[in-house]
């Protein structure tokens, strides 16, 4: 089910008033987790299946770590945990993807190998909940936590509609202990989960999907060669919709698990104000960014053993982080540009380690962290290595007699949208979006609120997926 | 959960390495949010009254949404009990020039309407030929510059068919219960951005640009439709419609490459229909190709681009399929078409009867039953 449909609205509604009831905490908990199972099987019945065995795996993974006294033994259950749930990552995301490279060394060697055609459906969100469900046996391993204390608390963790497809993804200590004791949303609580639902929304049906989608389609996957402005235009169209897109479900899930009186964490803090790129994955998918920071790049050593044992976590964890997203090579291209860019910072902070930016410098060097941003975007959207060269051969004027692609008009939206929310990051920087409300006059507030909803009634959105559901 | 807010920066894991993350802390602003949201709640209804009104003013009206899942609902039908029955399948002008009422009136059963805008239909038609379930009839209607010239971009219903989600079908069945029968505006070509496209905009230098083409549909929830009656009672509004037309009346194809490339794929569209009515037939399933009437400039186009001896007619004699052109009956001639491709729905009900009567005269089915 996605958040931008009828059927959310009505399936959302029916959640809140149950929830609502004067029942007993353990059945109002049963009910949050069936109505997250048929949020997930409104997509697809039988992926639930997936979702159990994930479930089940990490829970007696989880007990039998507890349970185990020798390392070796201990070792064992987190193994079994991170086995079965990459193992099925590793199937339905990566499978056709490892079978055609297979074939393509093959193809290399003289060998020319034809596998019968095989069509594996991605279970929608399996990357989030898999990690997810990870983090709560990791965790009890590396002795950062205990497992829960009852199986219904720990499934309604995986399981949980808000975050279960598309994060913020959530680890087992921000959430179990939410559900240990009866939640529900106050008046204000209320009010102001619908009032971040509809600041996301917004974001997705009218910023994303209505004025920036058609400019980044038109340039990336219409097969035309973009002249400078075009593919400038497409790019920057594109960072502002996987943004829009992005935040305003991370936002919609926040607010929809505040008027359920539980509380999420951010997931972004206005990225495209970032000035250098530890500060951009500090700002962008902080919980994912955070998840591969504590459970791969600590473990491979971290900063601990020297410059080039750190050189090669730090890659190794953007480029898996890159492939996370997709199974393409040009996600792990773009994995692999922030990962130099991440190690030349390092270079350059150490060479000018006393260096204080004074506020023009500060921004310069955000607009020239976001340009470079920019650039691994355009490995991100592109389908093929293609299309990428010549959108950045556009974008660096090598495509001389390009014909124009992009009306006035998807130019006009993509320069009013994107440069509003750059600078919204930059207003935003060190501030939260809650300090900023609070000092708001309730009017101008229920202004704003309104015109925010009637434009996503009038843009009339098609249910677009959100990008990262295809991850 | 505190209540109050502070300017400093919230924690969040990014801030955290390497440790167990406690449970996130959101602040609530302090404002008065029933008060707000009551507020917020009264303009976004003041202002969508305000956008309804204006649509209705321009003469829109409430209608069911032609989309992906109304389509599949009608396709599933022929999987859901209804094998035996009668399927449009077609471009526009089957959709909009034959009346289900009055086909239902005649025959006694109503035909299952599959026909698509904007599109060669050959696609559709494959799918049927596929589905070994269904044994009913099938009409296929022919716009010329469609059918031929294999211009299809509805290829994605197939997929949406197969692979449409619980709660895509349960999203379309609250909109067709609690938004489309109430609300002018629901119509894609009523969205902010379609509007905001349609501005005097500036135009780029060598930008290739053309108009879109505007509503002309009014559809129910078994896809009968019609041609929506601003067509005939504003002259602007009709006249837009022609020009929108006549931007793709090109000239024929006049080098021998463009010409041998016309051709091969006029021959792959001809090819393609032959298969699937070859395994429509080997099932016993009829199948009637008919030309619905065009008329003015948009004739003459047809006439020039596809001229039916090189088109039409090679299409029935490879398909070995019976075919009903408007042209060759007086009864099927003289409807009124606002646009020249579309009937109004006066006109389209009479042409449904006419058409029909034909069918059932010269087309009867062996087996006896009615079409």
């Amino acid at each position: 089910m996605v958040f931008n449909t009828l059927t959310f609205v009505v399936f959302f509604a029916i959640v809140v008033a149950l929830h609502s009831l004067p029942l007993a905490w353990t059945t109002r908990k049963i009910n949050l987790l069936i109505a997250s199972y048929v949020f997930y099987a409104a997509w697809n019945p039988p992926f639930i299946l997936l979702l159990w065995i994930s479930t089940v795996v990490d829970w007696y993974a989880a007990q039998g770590l507890v349970r185990a006294e020798r390392p070796s033994s201990r070792r064992a259950w987190m193994l079994l945990s991170v086995v079965a749930n990459l193992g099925m990552l590793l199937y339905f995301k990566y499978g056709k993807f490892l079978l055609l490279n297979f074939i393509a060394v093959m193809a290399t060697f003289g060998v020319h190998y034809q596998p019968p055609d095989i069509d594996i459906v991605l279970p929608v969100g399996i990357s989030f909940y898999t990690f997810a469900t990870m983090s709560y046996t990791l965790d009890v391993y590396l002795r950062r936590a205990l497992p829960a204390r009852n199986f219904l608390d720990y499934a309604l963790f995986v399981t949980f509609f808000p975050h279960l497809v598309a994060g913020p993804i959530m680890r087992p200590t921000e959430l179990v202990p939410q559900f240990e004791r009866p939640r529900r949303a106050n008046a204000r609580q209320l009010c102001f989960g619908l009032a971040l639902m509809t600041l996301g929304l917004f974001n997705k049906v009218v910023l994303a999907d209505t004025f920036l989608s058609g400019a980044a389609e038109r340039v990336f996957d219409r097969g035309k060669v973009p002249g400078l402005l075009d593919a400038w235009a497409g790019t920057l169209a594109f960072s502002g919709q996987i943004f829009c897109d992005f935040a305003g479900y991370s936002t919609t899930a926040i607010g929809a698990a505040l008027c359920l009186g539980f509380s999420m964490p951010d997931n972004f803090r206005f990225p495209y104000a970032a000035v250098g790129f530890s500060d951009f994955w500090r700002r962008w998918h902080i919980t994912l960014s955070s998840w591969l920071r504590d459970y791969l790049y600590i473990p491979l050593g971290g900063n601990r053993h020297g410059p080039l044992r750190t050189a090669m976590a730090l890659m190794t964890t953007m480029l898996l982080g890159g492939l996370w997203h997709g199974a393409n090579w040009t996600f792990v291209v773009w994995g692999g540009l922030h990962g130099t860019y991440l190690l030349a910072e390092r270079g350059v902070r150490k060479r000018f380690s006393g260096y204080r930016p004074g506020p023009f410098a500060l921004l310069g060097l955000g607009l020239l962290t976001y340009t470079l941003v920019n650039l691994t975007w355009v490995f991100f959207r592109a389908k093929d290595f293609g299309t990428a060269w010549s959108v950045l051969r556009g974008m660096v004027g090598f495509n001389t007699g390009a014909k124009p692609i992009l009306p006035v008009i998807f130019l006009s939206s993509v320069a009013v949208i994107v440069t509003g929310v750059v600078t919204a990051h930059w207003c935003m920087r060190e501030r939260t979006l809650e300090s900023v409300l609070a000092r708001t006059p309730p009017l101008l507030l229920a202004i704003v609120w309104g015109l925010m909803a009637f434009a996503i009634v009038i843009s009339q959105g098609s249910g677009n997926a959100f990008i990262y559901f295809q991850f | 959960m505190p209540s109050s807010t502070s300017n400093s920066r919230r924690l969040t894991a990014a801030d955290r390495p390497g440790v167990a993350q406690p449970v996130p802390v959101r602040d609530l602003p302090d404002r008065p949010w029933w008060p707000i949201l009551l507020g917020a709640l009264l303009l976004a209804v003041a202002l969508t009254g305000v956008w309804e009104w204006h649509w209705r003013a321009l003469g829109a009206i409430p209608g069911t949404r032609d989309d992906n899942a109304l389509w599949a609902r009608q396709r599933r039908k022929v999987d859901e009990g209804r094998a035996d029955a009668t399927v449009l399948i077609g471009s526009s002008r089957t959709l909009f020039d034959i009346q289900l009422p009055v086909w239902e009136r005649l025959s006694g059963r109503r035909p299952i309407q599959l026909a698509l805008v904007g599109t060669s239909p050959l696609f559709a038609l494959e799918d049927l030929a596929a589905d070994v379930q269904f044994k009913g009839k099938v009409l296929v209607g022919v716009t010329p510059d469609l059918f031929f010239s294999g211009y299809e971009y509805l290829t994605g219903l197939i997929p949406y068919l197969r692979k449409e989600s619980p709660s895509q079908r349960v999203g379309k069945l609250i909109s067709m219960d609690f938004v489309e029968p109430w609300f002018a505006f629901y119509d894609q070509d009523f969205a902010l951005f379609t509007v905001l496209r349609r501005q005097p905009w500036p135009h780029r230098k060598d930008l290739e640009e053309s108009i879109s083409v505007r509503k002309l549909l009014i559809s129910e929830p078994d896809r009968n439709a019609h041609l929506w009656s601003k067509l005939e009672t504003d002259a602007d509004y009709r006249s837009l419609a022609r020009r929108i037309w006549t931007q793709n009346f090109d000239d024929p194809p006049s080098t021998a490459q463009e010409i041998a490339e016309n051709q091969r794929t006029l021959d792959t569209q001809i090819s393609r229909a032959s298969t699937a009515i070859a395994r429509l037939r080997a099932r016993g399933v009829p199948v009637l190709f008919v030309r619905d009437p065009s008329s003015g400039d948009y004739l003459a186009f047809e006439n020039r681009a596809f001229p039916r001896r090189t088109s039409w007619d090679v299409l029935l004699a490879k398909t070995h399929a019976p075919g009903v052109h408007f042209q060759d009956y007086s009864a099927l001639q003289g409807y009124d078409l606002p646009e020249w491709s579309h009937m109004t729905r006066a006109s389209a009900e009479r042409y449904t009867e006419a058409l029909y009567g034909i069918i059932e005269r010269d087309f009867a089915p062996p087996d006896g039953t009615r079409w």
